[in-house]
């Protein structure tokens, strides 16, 4: 009698080794889990291999990684993940995984643990602008896109679908984003803040000049993959069924999908699973006799049969202990391969495997979103610290003709307080105790105007693609399993500078409008400090990193073709942010799914 | 035409059956909201996620029960603030089932036991009728549903006193009277006003559907999934209609360390009642708070932080309860707010279950629901 559960079955070496499959996949992030999901209902056969621990998946492992978040001092988008020496994230353990070369740091990480960056991100499901897939025909800058939205736009719904996007509509509609015919998000928008609710009130009609166009100051929420009410409107698109949002990943079941409760944590760690991530997916595969996954396997080599240019196996190296480079070598062999570890560590592997690619872009046109944050106290008590980390924004510099003269941008409006920008509500507790010697009613008032008073705006900005920005491998720089580290060379053009001294300047205008005072100051000791026209600046990394392995129309000046598969072998596939050729100013996550379910339809009629 | 149901004759024997039903539906908050609120934090991961979804699927049961209330033209107003709403624990069941009491405890094996009890279905035991269990226990106390809202005054008083063993059965009965009366009345049972309805949008929880109750049909799926969800759709089985395990083997799994497999593409591979063959677990009786049974207001010494604290739960829990009444009434958008309150009743829990009880040796405080 079989019985199944959903979910991926955990497998040993032995079992990889004797067992050739459809698909081989390198990393269990959002991209690799809808691969296998999609390619196990259709019958195929999937190894998933993830450098990794695969702990995450219990009840258990992930109740372990909120409480090493609750106890960690500090804490960044990797604090729930312990630290890793045989797979490092960027801005892990003492020493930097990145070799940064400069002139800027690219800053910002990822996470290698089974979920990928999931496992941290904020859970803004943006949809790329029409306008953004053509750049440099509409702007003379960066890259276009081998497709057009509309392409892509079938492949967004399904996207919308497996993340549970919460948001409106109507409102995406107004900032130029395209939809079918009364379609609706799978659940209802996340409602804004208090604090959103007082900014709005505050730039009421209010208009500001950006090159030759005029834009309102308009607040919008963002669709979010975060779990709300869902949308009865949405059964259409459902096959006549209600939404069901996904609950707890966990191989057990034990949970139907909660709502967000807004513990403003959500970078890195929702504690009640409101927020998706990769294991949802994973946890829902119906299949999981189809769906073998080893963790802790680093993959380490593409190994290519030069006679018939195909990929024959993959190379990994298997480690039992995370603090020990003690580990054994593997190969998994298959009839098609996919990498899908994220835009760095995808140039990477195939760099280390001396696979550079005939256009010689393999690592290059490396993008990132970098973050300009500005911060201020209100005048009165807003609630920050409430909500989830963002709720509302203005999107309206998403588009326009100065894109021709400066990058696009999007503002977030943050209800987690200052935090961000390194004097967080930590710091205030720590300064009205140990230097105020505050206690009691002093203390609560001294908390309250100091902190539930906090405005931060993160102005997002766009960066172009350019061959120079890039991930590159040298032997001098290795991690303790004698895998190579990135070396990345990285600098922010005058294109987004420009961007980043009117975002400074909309700050200022923004504060005067609320009344808010402005306690912007950018310290000349941050590491991403830079000059501009006579003013100081620095910038946080937005964590969208991609580019790197660039899709195009042909293999001179692409890695991949526009269903990401490589240009130079015919069964190896790139996924991910890594494949896209510009990124406007809409977080990448929801891109890399649609594009994740454009690519494996391509896939299922290779294996046939 | 031959009646189905034994009891249920009129429209008001209906309406007061259903009152019976929140009762009953309520009366599993108190001793499931403890249980959880007693586990130690990052303890017993497993029973803390199986409880918690137990009990906002008993919410959900309670909602739906109004919704049928409601289209058959029930007046909600005054029966969730009834003073004898909120059961005197120890309690039996208002199904007047009288071979378990249900107490207000800390999670433990006999409050697990006690939660099978409730949750169990007439399959599980031999005699299922409620003629025998009345002969087997003469001797028990007898009416348990009909004094509840001080209805013995209204038409009911001269009906013979209803026993049922398992919540399923007693659901069985409403549904019996509903069939014959709609037989008798048609659409007319329903009232056309609709406003009442609690529907999707007001409800959330992905915990399975809210009905919306506008007819049969619509009524007896709302009671089928109450019944479904408990003890199971059919005998032999583990799941319910939406192929979902059903409460009374989610608990079950607690006792035996153990999870069931059910196979959702194919059900009927799915592991038999009473041997699941899924992931085992430990679970940790010890990391428990020793919360102090069926406490009451005077267990606290007056003055003291956990008596102010006390008072301060009983005064959040009959508040809720009247947002939740209120939001039955036609309110539907004030049951948000109201369920965001049990954010409220939450830490007010914390802030009993965590301390002791002075004078009383390693016995903590409690939740006071009434």
């Amino acid at each position: 009698m079989s019985k199944s559960q959903m979910g991926v079955k955990l497998v040993d070496p032995e079992t990889v080794f004797n067992t050739s499959y459809d698909v081989v996949i390198v990393g269990a992030g959002i991209a690799g889990a809808i691969v296998a999901k999609q390619l196990s209902e259709q019958g195929k056969t999937v190894l998933i291999l993830e450098a990794g621990t695969g702990e995450g998946l219990t009840l258990k492992g992930f109740q372990g990684y909120v409480e090493t978040f609750y106890s960690a001092v500090n804490k960044n988008p990797n604090s729930p993940y312990p630290y890793n020496p045989n797979a490092p994230s960027p801005t892990d353990g003492l020493y930097s995984y990145f070799e940064e070369k400069g002139p800027l740091p690219l800053s910002g990480s990822y996470t290698r643990v089974l979920g990928g960056t999931t496992m941290h991100w904020e859970g803004k499901t943006i949809r790329m602008l029409p306008e953004d897939f053509k750049l440099r025909t509409n702007y003379g800058q960066g890259l276009d896109w081998p497709i057009n939205y509309e392409d892509l736009q079938p492949y967004y719904r399904k996207a919308e679908y497996e993340i549970g996007v919460a948001g409106d509509v109507e409102q995406q509609k107004e900032l130029g984003v395209t939809f079918k015919k009364n379609y609706v998000f799978p659940m209802k928008e996340l409602p804004p803040s208090y604090l959103d609710k007082q900014v709005r009130k505050g730039l009421e009609k209010q208009k500001v000049s950006i090159g030759e166009e005029t834009k309102e100051l308009k607040l919008s929420t963002f669709p979010q993959g975060r779990n709300s009410e869902p949308n009865p409107d949405y059964t259409k698109y459902n096959h006549g069924y209600n939404f069901v949002p996904e609950g707890m990943a966990s191989v057990n079941p034990v949970e139907y999908g909660e709502r967000c409760q807004g513990n403003a944590n959500c970078v890195p760690i929702c504690p009640v699973q409101a927020k998706y991530d990769a294991r949802k997916t994973l946890n829902t595969i119906a299949f999981p006799e189809r769906v073998h996954l080893l963790p802790q396997a680093v993959a380490s080599q593409v190994e290519i049969d030069s006679a018939t240019g195909r990929v024959v196996a993959i190379h990994y190296k298997r480690y039992r202990d995370k603090n020990s480079p003690q580990h054994t070598v593997g190969t998994a062999k298959g009839r098609l391969f996919v990498l899908a570890a994220g835009a760095v560590e995808n140039a990477k592997l195939m760099l280390a495997s001396n696979l550079p690619s005939t256009s010689g872009l393999m690592g290059c046109n490396l993008m990132d979103h970098p973050f300009l944050l500005a911060w201020a106290l209100m005048p009165k008590v807003t609630g920050t610290m409430r909500g989830p980390i963002v709720t509302s924004g203005i999107s309206t510099f998403r588009q326009g003709a100065f894109r021709k003269q400066q990058c696009a941008f999007a503002i977030d409006i943050h209800n987690d307080g200052w935090g961000w920008s390194g004097t967080g509500a930590t710091d205030v507790v720590r300064d009205a105790i140990d230097s105020k010697h505050k206690y009691g009613k002093e203390l609560h008032e001294e908390l309250k105007n100091r902190i539930s008073k906090q405005l931060l705006l993160a102005f997002m900005c766009e960066l172009p693609a350019d061959p120079s920005n890039r991930v590159s491998i040298h032997p001098d720089y290795k991690d303790q399993l004698g895998n190579y580290r990135p070396v990345i060379h990285f600098d922010i053009p005058d294109y987004c500078k420009k961007t980043f001294a009117y975002a400074r300047n909309l700050s200022r205008t923004i504060f005067k409008l609320l009344g808010a005072e402005d306690h912007t100051h950018y310290g000349k000791s941050d590491p991403a400090y830079f000059k501009y026209q006579g003013e100081d600046y620095w910038f946080r990394g937005g964590n969208h990193f991609s580019g790197t392995h660039v899709m195009g129309t042909n293999k001179n000046n692409s890695v991949v073709d526009k269903n990401q598969r490589s240009w130079d072998y015919q069964n190896l596939y790139l996924l991910g942010a890594g494949s896209m050729p510009s990124i406007g100013a809409g977080n990448t996550t929801l891109s890399i799914a649609a594009l994740a379910f454009l690519a494996s339809k391509q896939m299922f009629k290779d294996l046939n | 035409m031959t009646k189905r149901a034994k009891h249920i004759k009129t429209v008001e024997d209906l309406h007061q059956y259903l009152k019976d039903a929140m009762k009953i539906e309520h009366a599993t908050l108190p001793p499931y909201l403890t249980a959880l609120y007693s586990l130690k934090p990052g303890s017993n991961l497993e029973a803390f996620h199986m409880i918690r979804a137990i009990a906002v699927e008993e919410m959900l049961h309670l909602t739906l029960v109004v919704n049928v209330f409601n289209a058959v033209g029930g007046n909600i107003e005054g029966v969730l603030t009834d003073s004898e709403f909120v059961p005197h624990y120890p309690t039996y069941l208002p199904t007047g089932a009288t071979d378990f009491q249900v107490n207000v405890e800390k999670f433990s094996r006999e409050a697990l036991e006690t939660f099978c009890n409730i949750e169990r279905s007439e399959d599980m035991k031999e005699e299922s009728s409620s003629d025998n269990v009345s002969e087997e226990e003469p001797s028990q106390p007898k009416e348990f549903l009909l004094p509840i809202f001080g209805s013995c005054a209204d038409g009911r008083k001269n009906q013979p006193e209803q026993k049922f063993f398992s919540i399923g059965q007693f659901y069985q009965e409403v549904i019996d009277g509903f069939m014959d009366l709609y037989e008798q009345e048609g659409q007319n049972l329903f009232s056309s006003d609709s406003s009442k309805q609690i529907s999707r949008e007001y409800y959330y929880n992905g915990a399975g559907e809210i009905v919306k109750v506008t007819n049969l049909d619509s009524a007896l799926k709302a009671l089928y999934i109450i019944q479904n969800q408990g003890e199971g759709s059919r005998k032999g089985e583990i799941y319910d209609s939406e192929k979902k395990l059903c409460h009374y083997y989610r608990f079950q799994q607690l006792e035996l360390g153990r999870y069931y497999v059910i196979d959702e593409s194919n059900p009927i591979n799915s592991d038999q009642p009473d041997n699941p063959t899924g992931d085992s677990f430990t679970v940790d009786w010890d990391a428990v708070y020793p919360v102090l049974e069926n406490a009451k207001l005077s267990d606290y010494p007056q003055g003291s932080q956990l008596y102010t604290h006390g008072q301060e739960f009983q005064k959040a829990y009959s508040k809720f309860l009247a947002q939740i009444e209120k939001s039955f009434d036609g309110n539907p958008k004030q049951l948000i707010p109201a369920v965001g309150e049990m954010f409220r009743l939450k830490e007010l829990a914390n802030s009993l279950i965590r301390n002791p009880i002075p004078g009383k040796k390693g016995v903590n405080g409690a939740p006071i629901y009434r």
